[in-house]
Formats: structure tokens, sequence, C-alpha cells
């Protein structure tokens, strides 16, 4: 059970993190803004450049309080970061289980995907409300949105793969030739979508003011907390459900 | 055929497990098998007959322990092992859209033997299948594809013989070629059979095994085993087996 | 303890390809229904565009909906040619041969490769004639080798990655189902790829050689990661 407490004791931390990160991005993109700057690409650099018609009146006005959906930034790209690096560690956990055929891999490989997928699913959602507020739109086939929503269909895929196979060993083997499939897949997905030629203006250009690297940093641990601390729980719950198993089996014997 | 090499043993199993975590469906098998001998493999479902099986014709790797197979590892010589071994299983293993000679050609060239007309020729005939050696295996009956199967299995001239139910489906017609097929070729080959059929596994074999939740129960040579015994142990096994 | 007889892989990767046709010649199902699949889209894009109007341009998207018919068509394919290994046991007939996995695999998707190019071949003039043919600037385009190349390069990969995604669905309940819901995905990138170099030649604006190129090389890039992958993992996927 002291797995459980560690778990909790993650995502509390991460939520701490990550709601004092979104405070302290009002903080210090507030300095940032202070004293009237005109709209230009120094302010809110880390969101780029909403589109002229998101632009206050007559253009170059003074511009006192930052984008609210800026806000979204520091919940958004971690949460993506870390999906990523979930899903990475889920192939790491897939190819051991091709090698060495335990089956707590292949488990982990399992709750670190779920893991993924629940992240990927955030993300999602945060870019969405974030092209509605910068790009006046609800859906752009962005390359990193993109990238994300082909991410989320795999996920999706793994799970479906998963549930229509009886056998323990073949569905662990199956699932973990996939996993690893997808883990190559995303990044040439990514860098396709970058190349593509496309008549879609790039609209997202980062670049960091140093005063906002610190609030991101901090939302970036809070994320990984947040994605340890859910994913040890599932854990617990796993081998908490394998040790049923084995007693049920053992009574029937 | 050859003489194999260094080892009168056809089958050496030494503390032969196959485990999935807490799951064994083996469990420390340990026997050997003399040449020539034929081996029934009885137990209940689950027991992890068919996975002995997988283990012994290179299908799956085990575990722990070691199994050879004709003095060969099941692991390291594997590809030597399988142009030595024929498996007949319930499944006819044969392409329903194919001649009954296409079929043969085509495992011939996989096998990559010489002179395959010759010998797939001697085979339709010694399984009475050359009358119909141009037809669709597709329009065949469940007896012509057994037939056709052992011939597929004997193609290559192996060793030792691996069968995986291969009475189940058969009529009782079926069934008496077969057994006149198996007892045509079983002085030069050794043969290991899974099955559910007692009296039939019982009436083949020169040893018997029986399998219970991956361990060995009983193994025992055909002489010494009293029929009905043997049928004690093994309902007493069923009962204690998966269900 | 070496073999009596060398076993030769070409061998035996002859014969599982010469066997795929004969079947194939011989039942003509992969191929009717593949083509005739092929057909019937061409009729819902014919609906689908039916209200567009005189100034649009159907050779803007012409690409992407070429692309669209291969891969509907050849995920029936590679489920099909995969249900006949499973059906009756044969791969287990394969798998206890004295044959190197990776035959199988090339074996199988050679064969899948060249009934998906069989399928282009009719396809491709066809949806030309049909879509492009009486369009205005019915002459404009590049020419037609590297739409060939785009269509090879293409065809490469999903033959590659659908016949190890296809051996894995044939074992799964809702085969169909399955392999459509695992290959779509994985095949994103260089469906991408390759829509974009056949549009780029089929538009021919200025300068169309350089995107046209820039894409092939992705698209061969990702071939070649992803056909080493599934050549990998393709032991696995027969082992288990």
């Amino acid at each position: 059970m002291k797995q459980l407490k560690v778990a909790i004791v993650l995502v509390l931390v991460g939520g701490l993190l990550t709601t004092a990160a979104f405070f302290m991005a009002f903080f210090t993109a507030e300095v940032q803004t202070f004293g009237t700057v005109t709209l230009d690409k120094a302010v809110d650099t880390a969101f780029g450049l909403a589109p002229p018609e998101l632009q206050p009146p007559g253009g170059g006005v003074s511009y006192q309080r930052p984008w609210f959906s800026q806000k979204i930034f520091y919940f958004h790209v971690p949460v993506a970061e870390a999906s990523f690096l979930v899903l990475i560690i889920s192939a790491v956990f897939s190819v051991l289980f091709l090698v060495k055929r335990r089956p707590q891999d292949d488990t982990k490989a399992k709750v670190a995907m779920e893991t993924a997928l629940i992240f990927v699913i955030l993300t999602m959602i945060t870019g969405v409300l974030w092209t509605r507020a910068s790009w006046n739109v609800w859906w752009e086939w962005e390359p990193r949105l993109t990238t994300y929503f082909i991410m989320m269909l795999m996920m999706i895929a793994y799970f479906v793969l998963r549930n229509s196979i009886e056998e323990d060993e073949r569905r662990g083997v199956y699932a973990a030739v996939f996993a690893i499939l997808a883990a190559i897949n995303a990044p040439i997905s990514f860098l396709i979508t970058r190349v593509i030629p496309s008549n879609h203006p790039v609209v997202f250009q980062s670049g960091f003011a140093g005063s906002n690297l610190l609030p991101f940093i901090i939302a970036q641990l809070g994320m990984l907390a947040l994605g340890y601390g859910i994913y040890t729980a599932r854990m617990s719950e796993e081998l908490l459900r394998e040790r049923v198993e084995v007693a049920k089996e053992e009574l029937e014997g | 055929m050859t003489e194999t090499n260094s080892t009168e043993c056809a089958l050496e199993v030494r503390g032969l497990s196959r485990t999935f975590g807490a799951r064994k469906a083996l469990d420390k098998v340990e026997f050997d098998l003399p040449q020539g001998a034929f081996l029934s493999i009885f137990g209940p479902n689950g027991a992890g007959k068919s996975t002995l099986l997988k283990v012994l014709s290179t299908l799956t790797t085990p575990s722990k322990g070691t199994a050879r197979v004709l003095g060969l590892d099941v692991v390291a010589d594997a590809v030597a092992l399988r142009e030595r071994m024929g498996l007949i299983s319930h499944n006819p293993l044969l392409y329903p859209d194919l001649s009954a000679e296409e079929n043969l050609e085509f495992f011939a060239e996989i096998y990559c033997l010489e002179n395959p007309k010759e010998r797939i020729r001697e085979l339709l005939v010694a399984v009475e299948l050359d009358h119909r050696r141009l037809d669709l295996v597709r329009t065949f009956s469940r007896g012509m594809l057994q037939r056709l199967s052992i011939a597929r299995a004997l193609l290559h001239a192996p060793e030792i013989i691996f069968l995986d139910e291969p009475y189940s489906g058969l009529d009782p017609h079926a069934m008496d070629i077969l057994d006149s097929l198996i007892a045509q070729v079983r002085e030069q080959h050794t043969f290991v059979m899974v099955s559910h059929d007692l009296s039939k596994g019982l009436e083949l074999c020169s040893h018997a095994l029986i399998l219970a939740k991956g361990a060995v129960v009983l193994f025992e040579e055909r002489d010494n085993i009293d029929a009905d015994e043997f049928a004690a142990t093994y309902r007493a096994t069923v009962g204690m087996g998966v269900a | 303890m070496a073999p009596p007889k060398r076993m030769s892989g070409w061998r035996q990767f002859k014969a599982i390809i010469r066997k795929d046709i004969v079947m194939e010649l011989r039942t003509k199902e992969m191929l009717t229904s593949m083509g005739l699949y092929a057909l019937l889209v061409l009729v819902v894009y014919y609906i689908a565009l039916s209200q567009a109007g005189a100034n649009f341009q159907v050779r803007q998207i012409a690409a992407g909906l070429l692309w669209l018919v291969f891969i509907f068509t050849s995920l029936l394919g590679l489920n099909r040619s995969l249900v006949h290994e499973k059906d009756q046991g044969c791969l287990d007939a394969l798998l206890i041969s004295p044959i190197d996995r990776p035959v199988i695999f090339f074996g199988k998707a050679v064969g899948n490769l060249l009934f998906l190019l069989i399928v282009e071949v009719f396809i491709v003039p066809l949806f030309y004639f049909i879509f492009l043919g009486s369009q205005s600037n019915a002459d404009v385009g590049g020419p037609v080798w590297m739409i060939v190349l785009a269509l090879f390069l293409g065809s490469l990969g999903i033959a590659g990655v659908g016949t190890l995604l296809a051996t894995m669905s044939v074992n799964t309940k809702g085969k169909d189902f399955i392999l459509a819901v695992l290959f779509i995905p994985l095949m994103f990138p260089l469906l991408l790829a390759v829509v974009a170099g056949t549009s780029a030649v089929l538009l021919a604006e200025p300068g169309y050689a350089a995107v046209f190129w820039q894409m092939m090389a992705l698209a061969a890039g990702y071939d070649t990661v992803m056909l080493l992958a599934a050549y990998g993992l393709y032991e696995f996927v027969l082992g288990a």
C-alpha cells in the first residue's frame, strides 16, 4: 500500500506545482508586459503573435494584460511533452517485454500507455481551447496538434488491439510490437507534418522570454509528477488485481 | 534414413518449464523417449499438452530447462531440427485453392527437396490420392484431406512425427485409413501424439504420458500399463484438472 | 552437425510468391474484390464531387482521392492474404519447416506489393480518364514516371507495414476492423508525403520537382525506418 501513498503524494505535488505555475505565469507575464509595450513580437513570445483580427483595434495600441489564452501554454506544452515521454517509456517496457517475456513489463507498458493516453487527451482539449482563443478556429491542422491527434488514434488502437486478444502472452507480444511501431511513428509524423507544403500560414512561432521560463519549468515538473503519480496509482491497482487472480486460482486448485 | 548421431534418445526433456507470470503451462517436465517409440500424451484441457507439443516442435521456447529432440536442442538447433520433423494436426495445413499436387510441390520447395516430382508421385500413390492429384483441395472430403496432410508431413522424410489430435473430426472410415497409414510408416519413425481419446491413444502407443496442470502425473511404458488402472488414474487427473 | 542440404531462402521465397500468384489466378478473389471496391469508391467520389460546380478543379485534390482508393483497397487485400495462411493452419506448417522467418515476411510482403501494384495499374488510368481527362487543363502535369515512383514508394510502405499488421490482426477477434484501426494511423506520415508528392506532379506548378523530390525522400525515409522495424518485429509476431 506504500505505492498508493506515494501515488497520492505525487498527484498532490503535481497538482500544486501546475496550479502554482499557472498563477506565476500571470505574474511574470504581467511584469513582462508592464509599461505599455506595443503588441510586438517581444511580448507574448511564448505564444506567438495573435492574428490581426484578434489584436486590439488600431494596431500598436498599448497593451496591459496578457492574453488569457496564453496561460494555456503553461498547461498545454508540459502535458504534451510529458505525454510523448510516457509513450517512449511505454515503448521501452515493450522492448523489455519482447526480450525477457516478463508479464510485469507488459503491465507496465500498458499502464504507461494509459497515462500517455490521458495526457494526450488533455493535450488535445487544451490545444482546441488554444486554437479557438488564439486563431479563432476550433481546429487547426497544425503540425503539433495533428501529430497528437494521430498519437491519440494510435493509443486508442493499442487498447482496441489488446481487447481483441484473449491469450495473455500473445496479447502482450502484439501490443508491444504495436507500441514500438507507434513510438517510432510519432516523431516521423511530426517531422512530415512540419515539412509538408501547406496553404496554412505558420501562426505558431515559439521563443521564450526568460521570465516565462521559470513557471514553465515548474509546470513541466508538476506535470511529470502528476504523470508518475497516475502511473504508480494504476500500477498498484494492477498488482493488486494480479494478486487477487493468483489467490483465486490457488483457491480453486 | 540416416542414423541419429550420438544418442539413442528421440526425446530428452529435462526440467522443462514454460511459464508466463504466475501461470505455469509446463512445470518441470522430465522424461526420456527412446528412438522409434510412440508416445501418447494425455491430459485434460489446459494441462499443457499442446504447449509441450509446441515446445518440442520449436514453435515456442521453454522458459526454463531443456528439451532435446533427436539429440538436437529445441532452441539452439531449431533450424536443423525442423528439417527432421513433421506435423500432422487436426487442421489439414493445406491450401484449399491449390490442387493436391500443387500443395505438395509448394512444401517440397519450402523444404528444398531434390527431385520433388518423384517423391510427390510416390506419396500420392501411397495415400491413394493419385487419381485426385489435379483436383483442388477445397473439393476434398475430411478423410482425403487428412490423407493428403499425412503425405505433406512425410514429404521430407522426417524422423520424428508430431500428431496433434489427428483423429478429431474424422469419421470411422477415415480413422481406419489414418490407422493403416500410421501403421505403414510406424517402423521407421518416432511419434509423439497429443490426444483426448484414451482408447485410441493407448492402442497405438509404446509409452504414455499424463499431464495435469503442466506437470507429469504418469510416464510409463505401454507394457507396464494396465488399461483399467490407467483409465482410473486419468479420470482422477481430469477430476483435479481445470475443468 | 551441419544440415545435410542447404536450405535456400531464395527458393523458399519464390515458392511463397508463386503459390500466392497461382492461388490468385485461380480464384481471382483478391484482385476482383480490390478492383471492384476501387470502382465503387470512384462512384462515391463522383457523388461527392457532383455538386462541386464548374469552377472546381478536381486536379487540386486528385492526389488525395487517388491515395484514398489505394489505402482502402489495400486493407481488403492485406486481410485476405493473411487469412489464406491462417485458415487451415498453413502458417503453422510453414513455421515448423526449416524456413527463416524473414523469408516468410518478404514473401508475403512482396506478394501483397505485387497485387497492390496490379490494382494500381488498372485504377490510375481509369481515375485519370474519369476525373481529369475532361478538364480544361488535361495536358498539364509532370512526367508520368514521377507518379509511378510515388505510387511505388507508397505501395512499398503499405505492403511492408501492412503485412506485419495483418499477421497480427488475423489472430484477433474482428480481423478487418482491427487492421484498419492499426493501419491508418501508422500510415499517416507516408500518405501525407506521397499525396503531397503526387499532387505536386499533377499540378506541376513552378518548382514542383523540388517539392516532389523532398516528398519522395521523406517517403523513402519512412519506408526504410518502418520496413526495418517491421522486419525486426515480424519474428516476435510469428512466435506468439
